[in-house]
């Protein structure tokens, strides 16, 4: 295990990998988080926006907030999506900062980058791309991303200062992190950090 | 640790329930865990 980390980074990042995988290839199969246009609606997004979107760019989502009812992004912005799943923050990205912008999502799970690209394909979404990686190892070029957004994925990683370096890297300076992710208001004990079932269920 | 990480002009959003109503409703509402909204500026310069 690396350091003063609670769980050991590659074991975590397999179970998330297994669990994001059965997200992607079976949305509806009855996880401990809600997932798709109910949660989209539960989290606030643009109504408008959700329902403009096919079934498959919406039935994986599995945020846990929504990382654009701080600021709306603009159009021509170049943006990366940390954690970019089935697809749909990208999608939403991509629909905000028009086609004189560009969205770049990175994902570590194969069957989710798979239905991403498709989705992608079947919306004629050429500045839209899907790239597999880590977010502690973001594929993309420093200073490159005008705004980097992620939702319910820096929860998941077990070195939180690497992806938040790693995101720095890659932002331009001036440029905005906007995420969701999950706080806790009450302290959770260290055998319970330390138990790895407890990060994804 | 956003402002560590060398970030600044931190925005928290309202919290939402984001397990409400879920099958891990019960462990979030042990550790009060609720979802939110983030903004921050990595500096210019």
């Amino acid at each position: 295990m690396a350091g003063d980390l609670p769980v050991d980074p590659d074991v975590l990042r397999e179970q998330v990998r297994d669990k994001y995988r059965e997200v992607a290839v079976d949305p509806g199969g009855g996880f401990h988080f809600h997932t798709g246009r109910d949660l989209a609606r539960r989290l606030g997004y643009e109504a408008g926006t959700v329902d403009a979107l096919p079934d498959r760019a919406v039935e994986s989502f599995a945020g846990v907030g929504n990382p654009f009812s701080l600021r709306r992004l603009a159009p021509g912005e170049k943006v990366v999506d940390v954690g970019s799943g089935g697809g749909f923050d990208s999608f939403v990205a991509a629909g905000q900062v028009g086609t004189v912008g560009q969205v770049i999502g990175i994902d570590m799970t194969a069957e989710m980058l798979a239905k991403a690209r498709q989705t992608a394909a079947a919306l004629g979404l050429g500045h839209v791309e899907f790239r597999e990686g880590l977010a502690e190892a973001l594929p993309v070029e420093d200073g490159w991303a005008d705004v980097v957004i992620s939702n319910g994925v820096i929860n998941l990683c077990a070195d939180k200062r690497a992806v938040f370096a790693e995101i720095r890297r890659v932002l331009r300076p001036g440029g905005r992190l906007q995420f969701a992710d999950i706080a806790n208001g009450r302290p959770v004990p260290v055998e319970a950090m330390r138990d790895i079932d407890l990060w994804t269920g | 640790m956003l402002q560590d990480s060398g970030f600044t002009d931190v925005v928290t959003g309202e919290a939402v329930d984001t397990f409400g109503g879920a099958k891990g409703e019960a462990n979030a509402r042990a550790f009060d865990v609720y979802g939110y909204a983030f903004m921050a500026t990595r500096p210019a310069g």
